[in-house]
């Protein structure tokens, strides 16, 4: 039998990140086409971004209706057809919007790709936002967002984007379930026809993509047709609370979520505080698992983070907390944060949270798509894809100095908005607003 | 497509190596066989607290995360009914610090009073926060419970209860371990940027000196054939009335098993499939509806659920369900739709295996299974599939008489 070995093997770190570098082309109508061709594998995806998120509707619901249902109905199929047809070629396509953005994915094995593109041309170019499909449409969503409120977690993500942006703001908002009776075919209409034009468009393409797939995509992203250059419209500052308690009966936890406004991805502090935020809640083990996890026994799990938008930056905590121990976890926190505001992290703990981050940039390249995710975030960003090395260099050479300096800086304990859902077993409201 | 070189080393452990040119990463994974299945009906939920505390440190190594992490890695695990599997990513070159991590781990595990204690609340909250404190969290709970009376699937991997994760014992998390893991049981697979031959040596050179053990045999109990249509309703804090219907079906390696894997495509696989089509948007009844299987090495479950729209009765749910049963059992499947569910499998098997992550895991499951020709043999399991064996399938499986029905009213305000 083999000796029992058990010394440490050495570690590297990988140096720079060969990212693969898109080829892009500007179309006749405008729109700007990303190439990236670096898979040996035999499949292939297009997105299609659109400048289409909620931020951009005038009547409830109307960007994601309207996303949505762009495949439930096309000028030469119906609804079932498209879907048939999609099944059909083992195809997947995908929908996701936030508050700017809309981006239809098509991704299917490469044998099946010329026939997906015709798919994606009728519902990108051609739907018909049939009323039949929408009542079908509204009345099941209607019914999941009833199940999505009923979970505290999703209330308190809820109530905290209405904390820290104000409830009507178009980053804030949010909407009772009953106006998806008034979603109507022409404010779907409108929507799609104002935002769904070359002007608010990019495609970014990855796989293994030859010239005629390439001039394929290139034909149906260059048919986008033209509209309005409408901006956001109506952005008004944001208006923070400090705190809220929402009472959710019979809570066996209680659901907590803490941040508060700062900047948006390109202003000097934001990777410094990635950095911040990754060291307090951002990874297994971080300090906040540590404490609330490893040491009380508090939660399954914990995390902090800095979210990005267009207009808008903010960072926030979130966790599910044993109800008894809700307000010892809010003062743990809040110890945490004070910590890393006066007290030097140790350089392991950085060379460490340098590691992670770095690992976790390597991985989400990993496979043929990941790096279509990557370039169309930094294009989003106004970036190329150098700057993830960039990114990179920055985590590298933050000091404890900077991480400190930046934690003392944001992480003030009266600047928090602090929402909790839950059932506060005194009857109060765990110190907070109602 | 995944190949693969395997390889068993004098303890025991199994070695399955596959090199991936496209990556500069390199995933390691071990399965462990053994789960819930394999748990003493009065301590439920053990095995899945003993995954976390495979976290908890060792005597050389106190924290298992910290060396993950300086490596740029991650890891994570996860505890089924059958096996429990633990995995790490990070870049190739320091796929060293994960095999000398697990290979610690393996048998050097040491857990203090206060260790367990913590990790016993940990678990008890991820009870509540995904079970209890979610609307139709114990759905997978009360369906086990209905639909095995005798077999270990009776309950689920969190546990029968919170009370029985806190009764754990240092006493039991000894016996446990030694039982379950040594290298005899465990199958290492390795997935990246590195030679097959390299990846088997450095098997070798850290799993090489542990010590293998002989496994006790455990034999389960078989469940009994069910002979009666089980039904349970429950009133809950919930937004929408559920209908579930579960029906026995056939282990992971009987033929049934992929004949009812087919069938939930049909029913379920894509905007297109018949429950959506039919009960979703023709007939307006359900706001969802979803087929599935679950995937069991024993004998497993067929699940049929959706959630009514507001004034559609249960009866006229449940009835909706069944007709579209007795479609399957009666009419055959068109060679269209038979090809289509059957493309959307070969594309669901290729999209399933494209980062190293994917391709260690599914090394080992299959391993675990027993049957390496699954591994890249599914897709052409699937092909063989014809009209008359789905109607066959559906005939034998769908029978009120092995059927568990849950429902879930919502509280009256």
């Amino acid at each position: 039998m083999a000796m029992r070995i058990n010394e440490r093997p050495p570690i590297t770190v990988p140096g720079k990140i060969d990212i693969c570098q898109p080829g892009s082309r500007v179309l006749a109508n405008g729109v700007a086409l990303h190439v990236l061709n670096c898979t040996d594998q035999d499949v292939a995806r297009v997105s299609f971004v659109f400048r289409a998120g909620t931020a951009f509707q005038r009547t409830p619901f109307s960007a994601s209706s309207a996303a949505n249902l762009m495949a439930e109905g096309t000028k030469s199929f119906t609804a079932q057809q498209v879907a048939e047809r999609l099944d059909f070629y083992g195809s997947f396509y995908e929908v996701s919007l936030d508050r700017d953005y809309a981006v239809i994915t098509f991704v299917s094995l490469l044998k099946f790709f010329m026939q997906t593109l015709e798919i994606a041309r009728e519902i990108l170019l051609l739907p018909i936002f049939d009323e039949n499909e929408i009542a079908i449409y509204c009345n099941k969503r209607k019914q999941r967002l009833a199940v999505e409120r009923s979970k505290a977690a999703f209330q308190a993500r809820e109530i905290f984007s209405q904390s820290i942006f104000g409830p009507e703001h178009p980053y804030g908002v949010s909407y009772p379930e009953s106006y998806y009776d008034d979603v109507t075919r022409e404010g779907l209409v409108e929507f799609y026809e104002r935002r769904y034009t070359a002007e608010n468009c990019f495609v970014v393409c990855s796989g293994k993509l030859d010239a005629t797939t390439i001039d394929a995509i290139a034909a149906l992203a260059g048919d986008i047709p033209h509209g309005e250059n409408s901006g956001p419209g109506n952005f008004p500052a944001p208006h923070s609370i400090r705190s809220k308690y929402k009472k959710y009966d019979g809570a066996v936890q209680s659901a907590i979520r803490i941040g508060k406004l700062l900047f948006t991805r390109n202003h000097p502090d934001f990777v410094p505080m990635q950095v911040v935020t990754t060291i307090l809640g951002g990874y297994f083990g971080s300090r906040l698992v540590h404490n609330l996890r490893e040491e009380h026994g508090y939660t399954y799990g914990v995390y902090s983070a800095m979210a990005n938008l267009e207009h808008a930056g903010y960072m926030a905590i979130a966790t599910e907390i044993a109800t008894e121990a809700t307000r010892d976890a809010l003062e743990q926190i809040f110890a945490e944060t004070e910590r890393l505001r006066n007290e030097l992290v140790d350089p392991q703990e950085l060379d460490m949270v340098r590691n992670i981050m770095t690992g976790e940039v390597m991985r989400v390249l990993d496979g043929p798509f990941g790096i279509a995710d990557v370039t169309i975030e930094n294009i989003q960003n106004g970036n190329g894809n150098d700057y993830l090395d960039r990114f990179l260099d920055t985590v590298r050479s933050i000091t404890p100095e900077q991480v400190r300096d930046t934690a003392a800086k944001y992480l003030d304990k009266d600047s928090f908005t602090i929402v909790v859902v839950g059932d506060d077993p005194s009857g109060g409201t765990f110190g907070l607003e109602k | 497509m995944i190949n693969y070189t395997e390889h068993t080393l004098a303890n025991g452990l199994t070695v399955l190596a596959h090199h991936d040119i496209d990556t500069r990463m390199a995933a390691v994974n071990i399965v462990y066989k053994v789960g819930s299945r394999n748990e003493n009906p009065d301590k439920t939920g053990f095995a899945h607290l003993f995954e976390h505390l495979m976290f908890r440190g060792t005597k050389r190594i106190p924290d298992f995360d910290k060396p993950v992490q300086e490596a740029c890695g991650e890891n994570n695990a996860f505890t089924g009914n059958d096996y429990t599997d633990y995995y790490i990513t990070l870049p190739a070159e320091n796929i060293e610090t994960a095999l000398w991590l697990e290979s610690d781990r393996m048998t050097g595990l040491d857990i203090t009073k206060k260790a367990l204690e913590t990790e016993k609340k940990v678990v008890i909250e991820e009870f509540n926060q995904r079970y209890l404190n979610q609307p139709y969290g114990d759905m997978w709970m009360l369906l086990r419970a209905m639909a095995y009376k005798v077999h270990p699937y009776r309950w689920a991997t969190i546990g029968m209860t919170p009370e029985h994760i806190a009764g754990a014992s240092l006493g039991d998390v000894k016996e446990f371990y030694h039982r379950w893991y040594n290298p005899s049981n465990a199958i290492l697979s390795i997935a990246g940027d590195i030679s097959e031959e390299r990846a088997i040596r450095l098997a070798e050179k850290w799993f090489g000196g542990l010590k293998g053990e002989k496994l006790p045999v455990r034999r389960l109990p078989v469940e009994p054939l069910q002979s009666e249509a089980r039904r349970l309703e429950v009133v809950r804090p919930v937004p929408a009335t559920s209908v579930t219907v579960a029906f026995k079906m056939g282990g992971r390696l009987d033929r049934n098993f992929f004949d009812c894997d087919l069938i939930s495509d049909l029913l379920a696989g894509g905007a297109s499939a018949r429950l959506n089509q039919s009960l979703v948007k023709e007939q307006g009844l359900f706001s969802a509806a979803n087929a599935y299987v679950s995937g069991d090495v024993d004998p497993g479950l067929f699940i049929i659920t959706g959630h009514l729209l507001p004034g559609v009765t249960v009866a006229r749910g449940e009835a909706a369900i069944w007709s579209e049963l007795d479609k399957l059992k009666n009419i055959p499947v068109s060679d269209y739709e038979l090809e289509k569910v059957k493309n959307k499998f070969e594309a669901n098997t290729i999209f399933g295996e494209l980062n190293v992550m994917d391709k260690a895991m599914n090394l080992g499951f299959y391993k675990m299974l027993g049957d390496m020709s699954l591994l890249n043999g599914e897709v052409d399991i699937f092909r063989s599939i014809n009209a008359g064996e789905v109607i066959e399938a559906a005939r034998s499986t769908f029978r009120p008489e092995t059927s568990s029905t849950l429902i879930y009213h919502p509280e009256k305000h």
